[in-house]
């Protein structure tokens, strides 16, 4: 059951109503049934996984919490990280890396021309990569005594499988999710609008953004060697448009549900193609919930930015590509591309870094510079034009794919004023430009104040009017026979 | 809470008006770039009788490509309606024909027969779902009250009677402003350059299965028998045939030799004629695809062909003592 979907529509409501109806206590067991029908709806046998992923989870962390030794507290940490991220490595990358290690063997001669290493030949299980992170937060924070851990098995399991958010994130923290299951508040007015808001929104941007752009972006990407130059000009930078709308729509539908049924999750997007440095991008406006988990449970226990020289630019570099490695996954296969793409973000944090001083004086130097809105849109160019490069690593099939795209724009930079001025553009282009337009309009007003304050100080005509326009747009725009959100296949 | 629940129930009214409103609209656009789909040649098809009906599949739409079904019609003088979908297997051309008879007469049926549709469930009830054919289809009450019908009956599924009903698909088609043709109307002209490995597609998409299921099999056969005395019922003439498809096409259909040598023997046994031309006026020069005949071979095998069957009306069958 897709988020964008009639069926979870009506499913969601259903369970906004019994949620509600029943006893504050019994709340939470309705969500964790709800949670588990949804889960396994997608394919059964993931529960398996998801039930795990709980329970390992769980048991270590009653061991962190009751457990008087440190020796033992100890071991119960690595156990359940072990086993976490171990079943991770296992589903997701053990036949991609025994693939990859049988060739280097057939290569140097250690395997015959027809020797293979075996295989597990496992399905992931979806969502994996964002309930098994999320489990790791419970784990470090119970050892390091930032939350005491959870004594209620039920209550602990609907943290690992809340329907809203166990497909695709936010990658919650337990200290913060848990607490909300034993307040369950009754249901508040404003806050359904604002969870009704969201929802909208979300499936405006995947349905009716990155649906109708998603044609466009696999006509360049799936025949990158065959494709006219301006196909992948216009393909490598709709991705960049198709990613944020489809994965931050999905976002925006998670915290709207949660907030119909009285939670709040984490925020994961902030108007990322409006950050002036790509390091701004990754800290504080895309994905950040991923973003946040690095930092807490990778770059900081790494030493952090609390290190000196090389250290430092080491633990940038591991973050990124340790980010890269978790990003690869099925829609577009595992390969090396997420590992490039990784590594890339990696380098532009490093570029940031060593010529920061040299900003810091240029703008000390000539502050009407810095403080102009020119200057200001320049460098939102700049990082978007970085960040959209990097992505074609990520959406090629092959790194091969990638560099084919980039030589074969390269190539035709010279003539590219008449090859434009000859390309067919047909409707399809001109749909996605006016969308992109609305997006960007939309993303600069809120940035200056946000959506959800100027709707509530709007008149009733105005409101209403919008929503209209939004709802009919879905149905008249949308693509709902399409896919499946981009990140569920992480 | 209360106040937000009158607030909330006004929105969903005056939404549901301007629902009715682009629905009033898509219905508009379904009819002004109406064409290929048999519930649009059915609402707008002006007399009350026609000579033959002409149902089948994807083999049977080419009769009705560019001029060619008025070509049929001045050569035989006859009043002659096209009312074939593509992939539409027994099951379809029923509810398509029962539709047809609600408004209209017809002095026979030529039934373009495919062995594919008899193998699985998509194109069957699962034909009723495509939201192609959905969202080219008029509203009517009676289409509306048979699909709900064919529902209960025969297990299709009650969403294609949602959407109909709701008309999301019109609303949301994005070929709104489009005309209604088969992409293969496009290719008439051409000649197929054929290669092994599109052949090969084209029989794994229409006998994707390894083995037949037989339960389903048995389950369209019977519909077939069903639709062969529900013709005789109306007091239709009914006429069967098998289209030319390429020698290597026809070689390679599973178990297409057993289904011709049952049709025929049912088929004879019912008094109904069956003409299979699979094998004839074949050269693959007559193909615009692997399997659709293209101007020249459709006008070979009209002339020698069809033409005799369709100039005269057969009468309805009568089983054979």
């Amino acid at each position: 059951m897709l988020f964008n979907s009639l069926g979870f529509l009506a499913f969601l409501a259903a369970v906004s109503v019994g949620f509600y109806a029943l006893p504050r206590r019994w709340r939470w067991v309705l969500l964790l049934a709800a949670s588990y029908y949804f889960y396994a709806l997608w394919r059964f046998e993931n529960l398996g996984y998801l039930l795990a992923a709980t329970l390992s989870a769980f048991g270590c962390g009653w061991a962190i919490t009751h457990s008087s030794r440190p020796a033992a507290r100890k071991a119960a940490l690595v156990a359940g990280l072990l086993f976490n991220l171990g079943l991770l490595a296992a589903v997701k990358y053990y036949d991609f890396a025994a693939g990859q290690a049988a060739l280097a063997l057939r290569a140097g001669g250690l395997l015959g021309p027809e020797g293979d290493l075996p295989r597990l030949g496992l399905t992931p299980p979806v969502g994996l990569s964002f309930y098994a992170f999320s489990v790791v937060t419970y784990l470090v924070d119970a050892y390091t005594g930032r939350m005491a851990g959870e004594d209620d098995l039920g209550r602990f399991a609907l943290y690992v499988a809340f329907f809203p958010k166990v497909f695709a994130g936010p990658i919650e923290r337990a200290r913060t999710f848990l607490p909300q299951v034993a307040l369950a508040p009754g249901p508040d007015a404003q806050r359904i609008v604002a969870g009704l808001q969201l929802i909208g929104w979300g499936l405006f941007k995947k349905v009716v953004i990155a649906d109708n752009l998603a044609p466009l972006v696999d006509r360049a990407f799936n025949r990158p060697l065959y494709a006219p130059p301006v196909d992948l000009i216009v393909g490598a930078y709709l991705f960049a448009f198709q990613i944020y709308c489809d994965f931050s729509g999905y976002t925006d539908i998670a915290i709207g549900a949660s907030r119909l049924l009285g939670f709040d999750l984490l925020e994961n997007f902030r108007r990322p193609y409006l950050a002036r440095s790509t390091a701004e991008f990754w800290s504080k406006r895309w994905h950040i919930s991923l973003a946040s988990w690095f930092r807490d449970y990778l770059y900081i226990p790494l030493g952090g930015s609390r290190v000196g020289g090389p250290r430092r630019y080491f633990n940038v570099m591991a973050v990124f590509v340790v980010s890269g490695l978790w990003h690869a996954g099925l829609g577009y296969g595992v390969g090396w591309g997420f590992m490039v793409w990784g590594a890339l973000n990696g380098a532009y944090q490093w570029a940031g870094l060593a010529t920061a001083p040299l900003w810091r004086r240029a703008g000390a130097a000539l502050p009407r510079v810095r403080a102009s809105g020119a200057w200001h849109a320049l460098r939102v160019l700049f990082t978007f034009h970085l960040i959209a490069f990097a992505w074609i690593f990520f959406r090629a099939a092959t790194v091969g794919e990638a560099f084919t795209i980039l030589r074969r724009i390269y190539g035709a930079l010279g003539k590219l004023p008449m090859m434009v001025r000859l390309y067919p553009f047909g409707a399809a282009h001109y749909t996605a430009a006016a969308l992109i337009a609305l997006l960007l309009a939309v993303e600069v007003l809120d940035e200056r104040r946000p959506l959800a304050e100027r709707l509530a100080a709007a008149p009733l005509a105005v409101r209403w009017a919008l929503y209209y326009a939004a709802i009919f747009a879905l149905l008249i725009l949308g693509r709902w026979h399409a896919q499946q959100f981009i990140y569920m296949q992480f | 809470m209360r106040r937000f629940a009158r607030s909330a129930a006004a929105f969903v009214a005056l939404g549901l008006v301007l629902y009715a409103a682009v629905y009033g609209a898509a219905e508009w656009l379904v009819y002004r770039t109406g064409d290929a789909n048999p519930f649009y040649k059915i609402a707008t098809l002006p007399e009350r009788r026609v000579d033959w009906v002409i149902l089948g599949a994807s083999h049977a739409m080419p009769l009705d490509f560019a001029e060619f079904n008025a070509t049929m019609e001045r050569e035989t003088d006859k009043r002659i309606v096209n009312l074939a979908a593509t992939g539409a297997g027994v099951l379809y051309n029923r509810f398509v024909l029962e539709q047809f008879l609600e408004s209209h007469e017809a002095g026979a049926v030529l039934f373009v027969l495919d062995s594919f549709s008899f193998y699985d469930r998509q194109w069957n009830e699962g034909r009723f779902s495509d939201v192609k054919l959905i969202r080219r289809t008029p509203l009517s009450g009676s289409l509306a009250r048979r699909l709900l019908a064919y529902g209960l009956a025969h297990g299709v599924p009650l969403t294609a009677a949602l959407d109909y009903l709701s008309g999301f698909s019109k609303i949301n088609n994005e070929e709104r402003f489009e005309r209604d043709v088969w992409e293969g109307e496009a290719k008439f002209e051409r000649v197929f350059r054929f290669s092994q490995v599109q052949d090969r597609q084209r029989i794994a998409y229409l006998y994707p299965f390894e083995q037949v299921d037989a339960a389903t099999f048995e389950r369209y056969w019977a519909q077939f028998a069903d639709f062969v005395a529900f013709a005789k019922a109306r007091g239709l003439g009914l006429v069967v045939v098998k289209t030319p498809i390429p020698a290597h096409i026809g070689a390679m259909i599973p178990g297409e030799a057993d289904f011709d040598a049952r049709v025929a023997a049912f088929l004879a046994a019912q008094g109904v004629p069956f003409h299979d031309f699979s094998g004839v006026g074949n050269d693959t020069s007559y193909f615009f695809d692997t399997d659709h005949l293209n101007r020249k071979g459709l006008t070979l095998f009209f002339e020698q062909r069809l033409k005799p069957i369709l100039a005269g009306i057969p009468a309805p069958a009568a089983p054979r003592p």
